[in-house]
């Protein structure tokens, strides 16, 4: 092949431009770690890093909640000891009521004492607002507003609860299809959806006024009723609140899976978007130094051949 | 016979033929870096001989004509494979372009997979597949924590993707209106071609008509069509006077030393430019050229692009503001869209909202306000599919389309790269027929040298006999 002077220089420039690409490619993914930065590069990998870049953002909204949903559920968890207190300070109260009914005055007094003490811990329990947002824990959804309002006596003492808030809680996701709640709605007395805390239909739990009346039959030294219905009615919530806390405990575990789970996944997530888009260093490294290789070569031979022409020979 | 004065002559015409082949050699120097230059070469022939007693006898050499050492049929096929490679290179500008546009690029993180010490990927904040997804989880968060600040958030982060939609949109409309002032530049270089090729057609003709090649002027016709074909793919015809006509789309424009008819952009209903012939305004389809690969990449990646994108963006704020529509405020009211727009170019965060968070829809009922249903429901609208996009989730959607046009963007480059190799080839090709060898011409010019100094030799020793002969009567 008939091979002219300027074939020389255009085919080493074409030589030269190609193998620097090349390397600037190859040093482009050495430093950055990356084989896939750009849609063209590889179109499949870009889809699908895309595709798990939105799934590990929600992954990571997902974590976020549960955060959220964790720190509420202690703060009610707090609220259902404090209530589990009381509730076992109130069947003790009851008991002593009972054993002795001659006690004597100062001991009565001391009970109701203790009693109207206990409704106005309860009732500031049951206005808890959640620490973040500022509204009741025990509201259900309905609204800012404390949802226990208790009507007193002359002496102050509480005679009624009234609850203005409703049954129904607040679901959050946790996973792409899967809402938890944590909420407990203060009195449920609809028959279905979860129990309310002070007062719920299903299990005749009446918080407030179950104190109330043995306050009152405490009072009236009415022995009797305390024994034969305070006692089993204190029962009752004492139960509901047992189940408000094991429930609390259940959501809490779930939440703490679900947590390792999205850390699982999160890891998975960013494994699987590195084997799209990550370079093998070693490979890319070889890759590296083959063109460098060849470079140098290009530019040496192309140096020596250009030098010589029939010229140096006249 | 010659005799002395005959000799003389032989020697001078030698002299002649000898010192035409150097220049002729020189030129071919000179132009040793030239791609658009043929090589030339002397043709030499005998000169008519005489008649003797002793039989016909030669009278030395002459130059017959300085020929151009050309394959044409090797042009055609450069001619052809400009236009193609044009027509891909254009493509692929106008979708650079595109994909710098979605800003869908990907950065490392910095932290490394210890099993294969290679660090994980991540897209950019500013990316719409990011603020898709910050979006949806905004409001995942308002419904695990509904503050101030929670709705704050959200709206920022709408406004941040209403933002991204607009710059993808904005920057579409940039390469559409980059791609229409292409076409027309590239038009008003074509036509200037057309004037140049009918001019040197003319020139070639004069040149020409005493005789000879006009070599030079070959040279310049045949890169003026190479450039045009670059513009657009074209058919030409050599007429027997030496004169090319060519033709685009099937329409003659350079007819002989004349041009017949230029090209002009006309605006389609959308405004898109187009090409017709001047005079006659017929349309013209192309199939190859800069021209029609732009206009390729304008309505077929870029314009599905522009289209997908807005189907992204009025099913997003469709759905987004059906949902929000069934909710109730903080106030227990409703009435206000999120959304306002209705494509990717328009899309706003409703002003009322962003100027009233507190005005964001997320209870399903008027009366419990803290319930947060709707605000659930639109963080899952993330996961849910779309029917209006062919059963995908908004960001499913999305990356199919960054995907697309990567696709488009690959197949493309992948063109540019074979066609690049291909003409590399062709070019090299004709190199080795028409290239400038500095070996070959120097060896030439001492051949031609040489001969000179035994013609300008044959002079003086003619001239020592015409002295001798002169001496003899003295």
């Amino acid at each position: 092949m008939r091979v002219p002077s300027n074939n020389y220089s255009e085919s080493l420039v074409n030589q030269l431009n190609t193998l620097r690409s090349r390397q600037y490619n190859l040093q482009n993914q050495v430093a950055s770690g990356l084989k896939v930065s750009a849609p063209s590069d590889d179109p499949a990998a870009m889809t699908n890093t895309l595709n798990m870049s939105a799934d590990k953002a929600a992954a990571k909204q997902y974590s976020s909640n549960i955060g959220t949903l964790q720190d509420r559920a202690a703060n009610i968890y707090n609220v259902l000891q404090k209530l589990q207190n009381i509730s076992t300070q109130a069947g003790a109260d009851a008991i002593s009521a009972t054993s002795d009914p001659n006690a004597k005055v100062e001991t009565k007094t001391t009970l109701l004492a203790d009693l109207n003490s206990y409704l106005k811990q309860a009732l500031e329990l049951a206005n808890t607002k959640d620490p973040v947002t500022g509204k009741p824990l025990f509201g259900g959804t309905s609204g800012s507003t404390a949802p226990f309002t208790a009507t007193k006596d002359a002496d102050g003492n509480i005679t009624a609860v009234a609850y203005s808030g409703n049954s129904s809680v607040n679901q959050v996701a946790i996973g792409a299809n899967a809402t938890v709640s944590v909420d407990v709605p203060g009195v449920n007395t609809t028959g279905s959806g979860v129990p309310g805390l002070f007062g719920d239909s299903r299990s005749g739990a009446d918080f407030f006024q179950n104190l109330i009346n043995l306050r009152d039959h405490i009072a009236a030294g009415n022995t009797t009723a305390i024994a034969s219905t305070d006692k089993a009615a204190l029962e009752k919530d004492s139960d509901n609140l047992l189940y408000h806390i094991s429930n609390n405990g259940v959501t809490q575990t779930r939440l703490d899976l679900t947590s390792t789970v999205l850390q699982n996944s999160l890891s998975a997530l960013d494994k699987n978007i590195s084997n799209q888009t990550s370079a093998d260093l070693v490979e890319t490294m070889v890759q590296l130094n083959q063109a460098q290789n060849s470079y140098q070569a290009a530019l040496q031979s192309g140096a020596k051949i250009m030098q010589l022409s029939i010229l140096n020979y006249l | 016979m010659l005799g002395l004065f005959g000799t003389l002559n032989l020697a001078a015409r030698s002299m002649q033929a000898m010192r035409t082949g150097v220049e002729v050699a020189g030129n071919n120097l000179a132009n040793v870096n030239n791609p658009a230059y043929s090589r030339q070469r002397v043709v030499l022939e005998t000169s008519p001989t005489i008649d003797t007693q002793l039989g016909p006898e030669g009278t030395g050499v002459q130059v017959r004509s300085i020929e151009q050492i050309v394959d044409s049929l090797l042009n055609g096929r450069i001619q052809d494979q400009s236009s193609v490679s044009s027509y891909w290179k254009a493509q692929q500008s106008s979708l650079q372009d595109a994909q710098n546009g979605l800003n869908e690029f990907l950065n490392s993180t910095g932290s490394t997979d210890a099993s294969t010490s290679t660090s994980a990927a991540t897209n950019s904040d500013s990316s719409l597949s990011a603020r898709l997804a910050g979006f949806f989880n905004s409001f995942a968060g308002l419904a695990s924590s509904d503050t101030a600040g929670a709705r704050q958030k959200l709206v920022s982060n709408a406004q941040s993707l209403a933002d991204a939609f607009n710059n993808i949109s904005t920057q579409l409309g940039t390469a559409r209106t980059a791609a229409n002032t292409s076409i027309s530049n590239d038009v008003s270089s074509a036509n200037q071609l057309l004037s140049d090729i009918a001019k040197f057609n003319k020139q070639i003709t004069t040149a020409e008509a005493s005789g000879g090649n006009a070599n030079d002027l070959r040279d310049s016709r045949t890169q003026a069509l190479e450039k045009l074909s670059g513009f657009a793919n074209l058919t030409t015809s050599t007429a027997t006077n030496g004169q090319v006509n060519v033709s685009i789309g099937g329409q003659l424009l350079v007819n002989g030393q004349n041009v017949a008819d230029t090209l002009q952009t006309y605006a389609d209903a959308s405004g898109n430019l187009l090409v017709q012939t001047t005079t006659g305004a017929a349309p013209i389809t192309l199939t190859g050229g800069s021209i029609q690969g732009t206009i390729q990449a304008r309505d077929g990646a870029l314009g599905n692009l522009q289209s997908d994108i807005d189907t992204l963006a009025n099913s997003f704020i469709t759905s987004v503001n059906s949902l929000h529509a069934t909710g109730f405020n903080a106030s227990g009211t409703s009435g206000n869209a999120f959304f306002t727009g209705t494509n990717a170019g328009t899309i706003k965060v409703n002003t009322v909202i962003s100027a009233d968070p507190s005005l964001i829809q997320i209870s399903a009922s008027s009366t419990a306000t803290n319930d947060n249903s709707i605000a659930v429901a639109l963080g899952q609208l993330g996961n849910a599919t779309q029917a209006s996009l062919g059963g995908k989730t908004f960001s499913q959607a999305y990356s199919k389309i960054v995907g697309d046009l990567g696709d488009s963007l690959k197949t493309v480059n992948d063109h540019v790269d074979n066609e690049a190799a291909v003409t590399t080839m062709l070019s090299a090709q004709r190199a080795s027929v028409s290239g400038v060898s500095l070996d070959e011409e120097m060896t030439t010019l001492m051949s031609f040298q040489r001969a000179y100094t035994a013609s300008a030799q044959l002079v003086k020793t003619v001239d020592d006999l015409l002295q001798t002969t002169l001496s003899i009567k003295r």
